[in-house]
């Protein structure tokens, strides 16, 4: 029996294809420096040490297309390297945090948490795998505007994330789009329009809707409008305690009531805000809407997704009512080898001095009061939005904002209702037309089946 | 093997409204020069299928080559645009891509070599073989299949912190390693495909069971092993969920680096996300390239020659 | 599960079974005794040792996963939570009957996988018989329709996505043309889950006719040779000896799509955009797996997701036995 030549190549590749295979797995298992991260044990001051830090989006520390603060602070401590663990999308960011935490495995030694998820992480079986900072030397919770590290502070009073930025929200307006409606245009007119009270803004909507341009909504998206309304109150979705009360809450009512009212009445372009098929973000471009709530860290996105052609179309006007949208923490795990040093690394970056240079890299409002009130914060003006010659002065529009920001309880269950009220309660009515009765009454039915509550 | 090609017991005719020459039946597949030419009929149809199959292959150069704004912004472009290069830099700034192109290679490089070749072995003994618990086993098989891969990877990522895997490759080769898919496969195929009485011409020849698999059953099976190689190797380098919560950004397979690409100041670039997905599709365009030649009548090739 | 034992088995071409037995018995007259012992043994053994691999790997991934799901679903336990959760019977599973999102999930579980698969398995085995042909540049076609599947997924959508915009989408503008307007694709729920089987046809159709043509590869050219000389058509020729030749084959593919179509899962996620795993503002297309997804993952709950996982594991082992019992009753015809 000849065996062909086809045979015994066959046999060949197979076994170097196996030995290759099996050489790779152990090969990459000894290579340890990748994966295990914060290497060994005892740490003392000269010893060289990788320090990790996982976020998600655009932290703006990195040396790549950030402020550089790494290769600063690398720079001040010479035995210490800092690795960016980064991840565009915060969702599935958190989703495999959640579960690296509950393992106690793949874990960085800082893990960037949003103020979304707050809430969640304060709770015990999840705060038990943070370091208190309360244990830090040099922390003072003081350092941050008052409800901000409030909000990372656990029900026995252990603080597990320091403050980055936060997200005062104002009205971003098209210009031309008001004067086409017989509307005013000066910041302070618009202001003035709708002062103290979101139910004047949509009374406002109205009368822009008289005599509205063909094809432009008043403000993007009910779930938009949502937001910036709930965000201003007092009582959101839960209790001092965490609990669920978004059913009896006022101001959840308030902000649906008018959401809803906006919705019937047409002012909406009925948009999803942030939907990855860019719908939303093209609309920018086309002038689909005249308004949108604009919490600082959206104003890039108004202009990059408006495009240059926009330039000076858009202006910023102080909200009917001060609400703070967005922000994030900086945590240390306790899977960390170098808690200390890790710790310390957070505190540089949430120090005053680090998130002004944030700020004036990519307008994150500092949420640390030195930082809030640092000059360089306070007279920053962005060309993009005003008329010509007369640049809007977001940084003390929105540090104006930050002042008046009144504290709300929040629970570790806010997110998923939010998300059930914008996503199907509020876009379901804009899209199929369905009557706000339903509409809430559908939003209970799925928060009892996702909450049991 | 001179053995083989010795006319062999013929099956009982199984399509019985046809007369079949008895004897070498079997022995010839429907490979080059025996088929039907295709008429210009087919060659429409095809066309359109592979248009239709290109186009967003062909859309993802556009979207890649294009600004962000320029895409999401109707009219949509139809034509490349200049900004690819800039869209490359960019990636290659946010992540390690050069790694993670290497890595992938070597995880659906090994995941795909090893499937194939032990669902090869288990689909032949499925097929061909007789052994008690034959089909209580391939209905195990079977049934794994079914679990949902979503919820998996809860007690999944428990065993690889156990065995402290997490961050590295192992974690996702070894899981994989196998595929119960590729053993029904390889079962169904061969199951049809290998004529039992070339087994038995081997067996009677005295050859021993790995003679066997080297000399009749790889012969016979090549196209599907093409065809499975290639499905696998898609597969593993395609995936996302498993590998993204395992590995990190320090050492990511492509899938998981393109989590970490496109993020702008609170917003997602979109060209370059697609950008980075046009770079990770090119590898597989390659491995198809390779392993697509092979998927030609196989037994014509290995076992009657000689 | 004794029922898909009896399934491939079925799907084995009859000719084959007995000849192993009988070769089995009669053959090893081999001299020296040492040898047919040894021959013996590797008969006896082999099979075991070729399968082998698969099952050492699946006890040790595939196995622990199964068991913990079903033991998750019997508990109360959430994501995050260090201990195990509390025992809780049957809850997770009686819970699930009265629940309108499930049985929402559920039928658009089904309907969204008749209305993707039965499509595109025809498909697939036409372009299959057509790509059989020779043909100029075959190997670019043959490798051509599988671009779908390499695809980034993210890419494919940022297409389809664009197409099916009901305001300025390419497909409503063709039926502008024909008089039909304005057909809310991202909203209503039909046009919605045609838009998503769409995509899953659009990915899956060259996946599966690879499969086929590897199987049409394998069918010997003299059957054709008989059939032509017979003066069968192409047409008969496709139906009476390709067909039949390739059953197996086809028997896998609709297995393997009945199971990706109860786990439907990227492309409803991915259509749906920002909606995220609700599959529509209205759940008109959320499937199990999302449905089990936004569960375990978003709420944590996983004591109530694995309740579905099984419940779908146990739903495919009845749509198992049912196509089995179709395919039995249809080979009895055709048979007699």
């Amino acid at each position: 029996m000849r065996t062909s030549g086809r045979t015994r190549k066959a046999a060949v590749i197979a076994v170097a294809g196996l030995a290759t295979c099996a050489t790779l797995i152990t090969g990459c298992s000894s290579s340890d420096d990748n994966g295990s991260k914060g290497s060994d044990g005892k740490s003392s001051s000269s010893e060289q040490i990788t320090l990790h830090i996982g976020d998600f989006n655009e932290f703006g520390y990195n040396d790549k297309t950030g402020a550089k603060l790494f290769s600063e602070y690398e720079a001040l401590h010479p035995n210490i390297k800092i690795v960016e663990d980064n991840v565009t999308d915060g969702q599935q960011y958190w989703d495999s945090l959640k579960l690296h935490l509950q393992q106690g495995s793949g874990l960085d030694d800082i893990q960037a948490i949003e103020v979304g998820y707050i809430a969640e992480a304060i709770q015990p079986q999840l705060a038990s795998k943070f370091v208190d900072f309360k244990s830090i030397k040099g922390f003072s919770a003081d350092d941050w505007v008052s409800y901000k590290e409030k909000q990372a502070t656990t029900a026995d009073g252990q603080v597990i994330g320091v403050g980055t930025d936060i997200g005062p929200t104002a009205i971003c307006y098209r210009t031309d789009f008001f004067q086409q409606a017989g509307l005013p245009t000066d910041p302070q007119q618009v202001a003035a329009l709708w002062n103290g009270d979101w139910a004047k803004f949509v009374q406002v909507g109205e009368q822009f809707k008289a005599k509205a341009p063909s094809g432009v909504a008043f403000t993007d998206s009910a779930g938009g409008l949502f937001n910036a309304v709930l965000s201003s109150q007092p009582t959101q979705f839960s209790d001092q305690t965490g609990k669920l009360v978004y059913d009896s809450s006022p101001g959840v009512k308030t902000a649906w009531d008018l959401s809803a009212k906006a919705v019937k009445e047409g002012l909406t372009a009925k948009l999803q805000q942030f939907d990855s098929n860019n719908t939303w973000s093209a609309a920018f471009k086309t002038g689909k809407f005249a308004t949108v709530a604009c919490p600082s860290w959206m104003t890039g996105l108004v202009s990059t997704n408006s495009g240059p052609a926009n330039k000076g179309k858009w202006d910023i006007a102080q909200p009917p009512q001060a609400g703070n949208w967005g922000g994030s923490f900086l945590a240390v795990t306790k899977a960390s080898k170098h808690q200390a040093e890790a710790a310390a690394l957070a505190q540089w970056l949430t120090a005053a001095a680090q998130e002004v240079k944030i700020f004036q890299k990519f307008g994150n409002i500092p949420s640390n009061k030195g930082g809030l009130s640092d000059p360089a914060v306070q007279n920053t003006t962005n060309d993009y939005f005003g008329p010509a010659g007369k640049p809007a002065p977001t940084g003390k529009i929105f540090a104006t904002t930050a002042q008046s920001i009144q504290p709300a309880p929040i629970g570790p269950d806010d997110g998923t209702v939010k998300d059930i009220i914008t996503k199907n309660g509020l876009l379901d009515m804009e899209q199929r037309g369905t009557s706000s009765e339903k509409a809430w009454s559908n939003v209970k039915a799925q928060v009892k089946d996702k909450l049991g509550e | 093997m001179a053995q083989l090609t010795e006319p062999v017991r013929p099956a009982g005719p199984r399509h019985s409204s046809l007369p079949l020459k008895q004897g070498r039946r079997r022995l010839r597949a429907g490979g080059a020069g025996k088929q039907h030419n295709g008429g210009p009929i087919a060659y429409a149809f095809i066309i359109l299928a592979t248009l239709v199959s290109l186009f967003p292959l062909y859309w993802t150069v556009v979207a890649a080559s294009h600004t962000d704004t320029d895409i999401v912004t109707p009219p949509t472009p139809l034509l490349p645009g200049s900004h690819l290069i800039d869209n490359l830099k960019i990636v290659w700034t946010q992540v390690d891509m050069t790694t993670a192109l290497i890595n992938s290679t070597i995880v659906a490089g090994c995941v795909a070599f090893s499937t194939v070749l032990f669902a090869t072995l288990a689909g032949f003994a499925f097929a061909k073989l007789e052994f008690r618990g034959r089909n209580a086993l391939l209905t195990v098989v079977v049934a794994t299949m079914t679990v949902p891969p979503q919820l998996t990877v809860i007690p999944l990522y428990q065993i690889i912190t156990k065995a402290g895997w997490v961050g590295h490759l192992q974690s996702v080769i070894l899981p994989s390693l196998v595929a119960a898919f590729g053993v029904f496969f390889m079962r169904q195929f061969l199951a049809e495909a290998l004529p039992i009485e070339l087994v038995e011409a081997a067996r009677v020849d005295g050859a021993h069971s790995l003679r066997i698999i080297w000399h009749v059953v790889f012969p016979v099976a090549r196209p599907a092993m093409a065809v499975l190689g290639m499905l696998v190797f898609v597969q593993s380098w395609n995936d996302f969920f498993w590998p993204f919560i395992a590995l990190s950004q320090q050492n990511p397979t492509v899938q998981v680096a393109l989590a970490g690409v496109g993020a702008g100041n609170h917003s997602i670039d979109h060209a370059v996300v697609v950008c980075a997905a046009l770079v990770s599709t090119l590898p597989l365009l390659l491995v198809f390239a390779v392993l697509g030649r092979q998927i030609v009548s196989g037994i014509t090739a290995g076992a009657v020659k000689s | 599960m004794a029922t898909s034992v009896r399934a491939t088995s079925d799907g084995s071409p009859p000719s084959s079974r007995p000849a192993p037995s009988t070769s089995r018995r009669g053959d090893p007259g081999a001299p020296g005794n040492w040898r047919a012992k040894l021959y013996r043994l590797d008969t006896k053994a082999s099979p075991y040792a070729y399968i082998a691999p698969f099952f050492l790997v699946f006890a040790a991934f595939g196995l622990f996963p199964l068991i913990y799901t079903g033991w998750l679903s019997l508990h109360h336990v959430e994501l995050g939570e260090s201990g195990s959760g509390s025992w809780v019977g049957f809850d997770n599973y009686t819970n699930l009957w009265d629940n309108q999102f499930f049985w929402k999930a559920l039928r658009n579980t089904f309907t969204l996988g008749v209305i993707s698969t039965v499509p595109q398995l025809m498909m697939a085995l036409g372009l299959a018989h057509l790509l059989n042909y020779k043909l100029r540049a075959r190997g670019f076609f043959r490798v051509a329709i599988l671009a779908p599947y390499a695809t980034s997924i993210a890419a494919a959508a940022l297409v389809f996505v664009q197409l099916f915009n009901p305001d300025y989408g390419m497909i409503n503008q063709l039926l502008g043309h024909f008089g039909v307007d304005g057909i809310r694709w991202d909203s209503s729920k039909w046009p919605a889950q045609i838009a998503i089987s769409s995509i899953v046809t659009w990915r899956w159709t060259g996946y599966n006719a690879l499969i086929y043509l590897a199987a049409m590869q394998a069918v010997p050219s003299d059957l054709y040779e008989a059939a032509a000389l017979d003066g069968a058509s192409r047409w008969r020729q496709f139906i009476s000896v390709t067909i039949p030749s390739i059953r197996p084959t086809i028997f896998f593919t609709i297995i393997v799509s009945t199971i990706g179509a109860t786990q439907l899962f990227g492309e409803p996620l991915i259509y749906g955009g920002g909606v995220g795993p609700t599959g529509g503002t209205d759940h008109q297309y959320q499937t199990l797996s999302l449905y089990m997804y936004d569960k375990g993952w978003q709420v944590g709950q996983l004591g109530q997701a694995s309740a579905v996982a099984w419940v779908m594991l146990l739903i495919l082992l009845l749509i198992g036995a049912v196509q089995l019992l179709v395919i039995r009753r249809s080979r009895r015809k055709l048979g007699s």
